[in-house]
């Protein structure tokens, strides 16, 4: 496909990612600065934009150290008469919360738009927060689309509104929409070589202390005011009438949006319920009294279809109150304030309500999945095959003598923090003992120091999130000297979200040196931490005593895990093979030799690196287990190799030779 | 209004977002299709279970697309709302059978990837013969073959798992959907040559 996202006109049309559509709707608008702090699953909204920079005329895009930093870029760009979008996933905004707070009395100069990626379910979040409830004192009005189409184009509305009332917009997409494909019509985009910065001096609006904040205030209220008027009137929110009057079906109306809409207009039809009122909000924060008093009016029993706690219900009824509405309002007391809410539980909620049936096909598929369910064995995500991090927590267990239990108490505490490593608080490992928010391992870990001197604890965290917020953290422990064992799993790269640069990465993927990386080890040695130990990760048995003499010592020590992300190193090799045609280096493979393993399950278990298998014996149901490392998704970092006690794991190193040998080598040949 | 619900399920790494992404484009050839659907991938890298959905939908006239009450439509697939599953591991076929009815065509991966729970010896990984038993009991309809030799035989690597299984869902179920559209699509696609291939295998299974 040619690159529409960049060059899409209108009259085209594609398929595309919801946070793409975010990203090409802030193109539209003409925007000449975006940033981000990672995070799943707002990453792909900056990430569409940072790719394709080469080809966008006058873009500056950055994945900023955190969140903080990053809306205040937006900030500093809007300011200088540049359209700007900030990106976050929800958690972020608990970290920019201070300049989210300082916004409206500020104002904008150029449109501001914060795209904020909601994680209901949790599937990659540490909290279902919804954002939402932050602009009761934050005053940044929320927009919701619906689906793909409004993505694009309430993004791009969304500078206008940005600019007209000098708010920053909250646009919110949850993960639902962040990772919907489908079908986007193009629009034009503004001309781009307009774009460029200007910053005016402001004192009146930009310093926001003593008097002069309380006249901001004010002045925010009142543009909170004037900006709900334009809500009343804005097609961002629909009312859908009902088209049969019956009587009963008039007097019920629904109200909802974002992405829940949609599961609402799905659920009435889906239980041939199609012609109760609705009102679409595309604008949530601020409503217009107007606009929901109009709705009532004609209702006799309203119900607030949303997820979480109730941010629309809440502010609904507060406008129902004060108009002396006397009807029913429902929402909370029907759908469920936690976990996802998905099109089945809205088509529960709904038909339950209207006292419908719901389709024989429908719920048979939810009774025999429940008849199911504890028939299938959870699947949980794990590190990689080859993953580093998998070698650090493994080595970590040996030494703390914690491994493959989940026991109420240990002496050494393992404190866990936001990343890939994260996924080591799971089975087989369960190595964490809290994992809250960014750079919680250390800071509550320090407190423990003192609180319980009887245990010795150990707190973990990435490059990334240690660049992130992890820097203080680390100063007050080292002014407290807190008696603590720190471990910096330091891979190179955000790796998470895609791989983003860390401050620290020292080359791009295809070797390109990057000359202002920051040397880890110095920097510690400058914030004056004199025990500091690098070490790779993979050599697990030397990396296991390593921790053990640490855990002996006292007060601050830092231990750097260094080794890149296995998916990085993959891809470097590939590049380099294609660049230098590397073929004749010796090969090395692992092979898992069954006659000597005594199934001891170190490696099977312990390390469990999803490479290593099992099988039946001739492929039979009754036959024996046995052990092996499929030669297909091994990468051959050679740490089963080294965790082995009974030598059963062999190193065959060979150049590609006519002797062939071995069962394994041929098959790793085969495929090549 | 027509629809057509297709979900996909496996792990991580084994192509389930780009195979829906494939079938998503299909429907550019006319403005009175649309389609809906989200991925969803599991905490990991890799290893985790991911599933994307794809929700045909083909309108009867233009006043129905511009209905607001008929054109909006969840990214999600209610509960026995799937007309077909592909499902590239055993166990995460049995998982999505919330997605099945009676006349649901299932396609799936016989090549089994097994959780920690059960390495541990916590869980037991059904047999396969328990996986078609419980199959079976919601719809005759179900076609399983071991994609990962297939492609392993033919590519080398498991890679084609993925659209070879694209192949099959054309072969077994009415998909009111061109197969010549899809290979169009992979020929516009990186490694048009090996996709084609992988889908006409599929095709013939
Ligand atoms: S060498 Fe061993 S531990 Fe490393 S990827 Fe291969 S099987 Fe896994
Ligand atoms: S560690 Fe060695 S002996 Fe133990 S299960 Fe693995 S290969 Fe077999």
């Amino acid at each position: 496909m040619a690159n529409l996202f960049v060059d899409g006109k209108y009259g085209d049309r594609g398929i595309i990612l919801g946070n793409e559509a975010i990203a090409r709707g802030a193109l539209e608008a003409g925007i000449g600065y975006a940033s981000m702090y990672p995070g799943t699953p707002a990453s792909e909204i900056i990430i569409a934009l940072d790719k394709n920079k080469k080809n966008i005329k006058n873009i500056y895009t950055e994945f900023s150290l955190n969140e903080h930093i990053s809306l205040h870029g937006a900030i500093g760009a809007s300011w200088s008469g540049i359209r700007s979008l900030c990106a976050m996933k929800n958690v972020g905004l608990n970290v920019a919360s201070e300049p989210a707070h300082f916004l409206a009395y500020t104002g904008v100069k150029a449109g501001l738009v914060l795209a904020i990626g909601s994680d209901p379910g949790a599937p990659s979040s540490s909290n279902e927060q919804d954002d939402r409830w932050y602009s009761l004192h934050t005053y940044m009005p929320i927009i919701e689309p619906s689906n793909i189409q409004e993505a694009k184009d309430f993004t791009k509305k969304a500078f206008d509104i940005s600019e007209q009332f000098s708010f920053g917009i909250v646009l919110m997409a949850p993960s639902r929409l962040c990772h919907n494909a489908g079908i986007l019509h193009f629009g034009d985009c503004l001309n781009r070589d307009l774009i460029s910065g200007n910053f005016k001096r402001d004192p009146e609006n930009y310093l926001n202390l003593f008097n002069l904040a309380v006249k901001n205030h004010k002045k925010y209220l009142k543009r909170n005011e004037l900006l709900k008027k334009y809500v009343y009137n804005s097609e961002l929110n629909m009312i859908i009438d009902a088209q049969i009057s019956s009587i009963k079906s008039s007097r019920i109306g629904f109200v909802s949006s974002g992405v829940i809409y949609s599961h609402l207009v799905e659920a009435l039809n889906f239980i041939n319920a199609d012609d109760y009122k609705i009102l679409k909000l595309g604008i949530t924060f601020p409503l217009s009294e107007e606009l929901i008093g109009k709705f009532l009016d004609n209702v006799d029993e309203v119900v607030i279809v949303e997820e979480a706690e109730g941010f629309l219900e809440f502010q609904i009824k507060k406008i129902a109150f004060e108009i002396g509405y006397h009807g029913k309002i429902h929402g909370k007391n029907i759908f469920k304030a936690y976990g996802e809410l998905t099109i089945d539980d809205v088509i529960k909620g709904v038909a339950g309500f209207l006292r419908k049936a719901v389709p024989e096909h429908f719920s048979a598929a939810i009774n025999k999945s429940e008849i199911l369910s504890d028939k299938i064995p959870q699947r949980m995500g794990t590190f990689c095959v080859g993953c580093p991090h998998r070698a650090t927590i493994y080595s970590i267990l040996k030494a703390s003598g914690y491994s493959n239990t989940d026991s109420k108490d240990r002496d050494v505490i393992i404190a866990g923090d936001i990343g890939c490593y994260t996924l080591g608080l799971l089975p087989p490992y369960n190595a964490m003992d809290w994992l809250t928010c960014m750079n919680s391992g250390l800071s509550i870990g320090q407190a423990i120091s003192i609180a319980d001197k009887s245990k010795k604890i150990i707190a973990l965290v990435g490059d990334s999130t240690f660049y992130h917020s992890g820097i203080p953290v680390l100063m007050n422990a080292i002014q407290n000297n807190s008696n603590i064992l720190y471990i910096i799993l330091d891979n190179s790269w955000t790796a998470m979200t895609g791989h983003q640069k860390t401050p620290s990465t020292k080359t791009e993927i295809d070797g390109t040196p990057i000359p202002n990386s920051v040397n880890l080890k110095d920097l510690l040695k400058s914030l004056g931490v004199s025990y500091i130990k690098t070490l790779d990760p993979n050599s697990v048995k030397r990396f296991s005593v390593i921790i053990k003499e640490a855990l002996k010592e006292k007060g601050l020590r830092v231990i750097i895990a260094k080794r890149e992300c296995i998916l990085q190193e993959e891809r470097r090799k590939k590049i380099k093979n294609i660049k230098f045609k590397l073929e004749n280096n010796p090969e090395i493979i692992y092979e898992l030799q069954k006659e000597r393993c005594v199934k001891c399950d170190e490696c099977f278990v312990e390390l469990a690196c999803p490479a290593i298998q099992s099988a039946k014996e001739n492929g039979i149901n009754n036959g024996k287990e046995y052990y092996f490392i499929d030669p297909v998704s091994c990468v051959k970092c050679g740490v089963c190799y080294e965790v082995c006690p009974n030598s059963a794991i062999r190193k065959v190193e060979f150049n590609l030779h006519p002797s062939i040998n071995s069962e394994s080598q041929l098959c790793f040949l085969n495929n090549k | 209004m027509k629809k057509f619900n297709i979900a996909i399920t496996g792990l991580g790494g084994q192509g389930i977002i780009t195979a829906g992404t494939i079938l998503k484009n299909a429907v550019l050839d006319s403005v009175m299709q649309d389609v809906s659907g989200s991925e969803r991938r599991g905490g990991a890298q890799r290893e985790g279970y991911v599933e994307a959905f794809v929700k045909y939908i083909f309108y009867d006239s233009i006043a129905e697309l511009q209905n607001s009450r008929k054109n909006m439509h969840s990214p999600m697939i209610a509960s026995g709302d799937a007309d077909a599953l592909i499902s590239l591991e055993p166990l995460e076929t049995l998982r999505a059978v919330s997605y099945i009815n009676k006349n649901s065509v299932i396609i799936f991966n016989t090549n089994t990837h097994i959780p920690i729970s059960v390495r541990m010896g916590k869980d037991k990984y059904p047999e396969l013969d328990d996986i078609l038993e419980s199959l079976y009991g919601i719809t005759n309809r179900v076609f399983y073959y071991d994609f990962n030799k297939l492609s392993l035989e033919n590519f080398g690597s498991i890679i084609s798992c993925n659209v070879i299984s694209l192949g099959v869902l054309f072969a077994k179920t009415n998909i009111p959907v061109s197969k010549n559209v899809i290979e169009n699509i992979l020929l516009k696609g990186s490694k048009a040559e090996d996709n084609l291939k992988a889908f006409n295998i599929g095709l013939n299974l």
